[in-house]
């Protein structure tokens, strides 16, 4: 139950004896295993009925979609297989407390500038100097500490970030300038990267908040309600460096993307559908890694970490455990 | 997990039981034969499920690697297995 799907191809995906498959616009038949299968992610046009829903339904798989211009548009997901009334009641609790959401909060920002650091720690040990950087990091958080409300950690966060961001144009080779982060609709290569891989990231970490009994709308870092799945987004803060960030860099620096694979028009850059294959590929490479688990001894992929977060945080709130946000350890 | 590589000899009017059930498990590579990465509890299944399906005189043949890894393996020609989670 790891795999992920992506499909870029236009067609129709349909049931066929016992398990899913495409069947291309060229009317190419290309078969999908259903039994090790986590999710489909839709990038291209594709058809569906009812009878593929249900089947995806029974074997707990979800159908994610993403509009023409690489959005997350949304997610056919299975029925919920787990559900807890106690669950959501804490998880509602835990946010009207004042005191406990900030704690939450702060868990999270603290776990994203950690993660934000260790890439730049990376970077700094190989020929960079970024010295500036992780002294604005590590004071983000002595700051982080201290937030007394959730709009000032979610300040420290927008900060901390900013500080960040601020060395990709140093580690970035020529040809792609990045200049700050802009998104609807990203301006430039290096933003429609980061946009295209945080959508990624945030449609996988749907699929790990539904794997529990989590309600993914109420979140403690993001303001609930506002937009879509606010957990996810309060999730996906913590995985963007390991996962989204060095995506990028490592495809960026080795040169496996050309001026081809992006689209530029009307103040907008976006990825073609191979620079969307491309980036996939590598990113589901990187959820496929497997690092030794202090507390579970055991090897996990990094795409099981997502899950292991649903589950500390649904833990936490239901045993008072304390939460211990994912902070990259290797 | 654990790959496999999933081999079947069996009448040639039953080949497509087999095709289709191992297809929910498997890539497809050649004409009778699979392969891929599968959990423990699959490959019992699997195990479990072949067993039952077959009829006398035929047989399948499962080799099991502890991970791809161990495998080295050469395609010459068309590789089916590329990007089989890229469509």
């Amino acid at each position: 139950m790891n795999d992920n799907y992506h499909i870029f191809s236009d067609g129709r995906v349909e049931r066929h004896n016992d398990t899913v498959r495409l069947v291309t616009d060229d009317d190419e038949k290309k078969y999908l295993p259903i039994e090790n299968a986590e999710a489909l992610f839709l990038h291209g046009q594709i058809d569906f009925n009812t009878r593929v829903i249900s089947f995806l339904d029974d074997h707990g798989v979800a159908m994610h979609v993403f509009g023409w211009n690489d959005y997350y548009s949304g997610s056919i997901m299975p029925e919920r297989g787990q559900t807890s009334g106690q669950t959501v009641v804490e998880q509602v609790r835990a946010y009207d407390d004042e005191a406990h959401r900030g704690k939450i909060a702060r868990e999270i920002v603290d776990g994203s500038i950690h993660n934000m650091r260790a890439n730049v720690t990376y970077y700094d040990n190989r020929d960079y100097d970024l010295d500036s950087t992780l002294d604005a990091l590590d004071r983000r958080r002595e700051e982080i500490q201290s937030a007394e409300s959730v709009e000032e950690a979610m300040g420290v966060e927008a900060s901390a970030r900013r500080a960040y961001y601020g060395i990709f144009d140093q580690i970035l080779p020529e040809g792609f300038v990045f200049g700050g982060r802009k998104y609807n609709p990203p301006n430039n290569k290096v933003n429609s990267l980061i946009s295209f891989g945080n959508s990624l990231v945030y449609a996988n970490i749907v699929s790990a908040i539904r794997a529990t009994a989590l309600d993914p709308t109420i979140s403690y870092l993001h303001e609930p309600g506002e937009r879509r799945y606010s957990l996810a987004l309060d999730l996906a803060d913590l995985f963007k460096p390991v996962l989204t960030d060095r995506v990028v860099f490592r495809l960026v620096n080795r040169g496996q993307l050309s001026d081809d694979d992006f689209d530029s028009e009307m103040n907008a850059c976006l990825l073609t559908e191979t620079g969307r294959e491309t980036f996939s590929k590598e990113f589901e490479q990187t959820l496929d890694r497997t690092i030794e688990h202090p507390r579970l001894n055991r090897k996990v992929s990094y795409q099981y970490l997502l899950r292991v977060e649903a589950y500390k945080l649904k833990k936490h709130l239901l045993t008072g455990e304390p939460y211990e946000s994912f902070e990259r350890w290797w | 997990m654990v790959y496999v590589v999933a081999v079947y000899d069996v009448e040639a009017d039953r080949t497509r039981l087999f095709l289709n059930f191992l297809r929910r498990y498997l890539t497809h590579v050649q004409n009778s034969v699979f392969e891929g990465e599968i959990t423990e509890g699959d490959l019992e299944e699997i195990k479990r499920e072949l067993d039952s399906m077959l009829e006398a005189g035929e047989s399948v043949i499962v080799y099991r690697m502890s991970s791809e890894q161990y495998v080295s393996r050469t395609v010459y020609g068309e590789d089916p297995t590329d990007d089989s989670h890229f469509l």
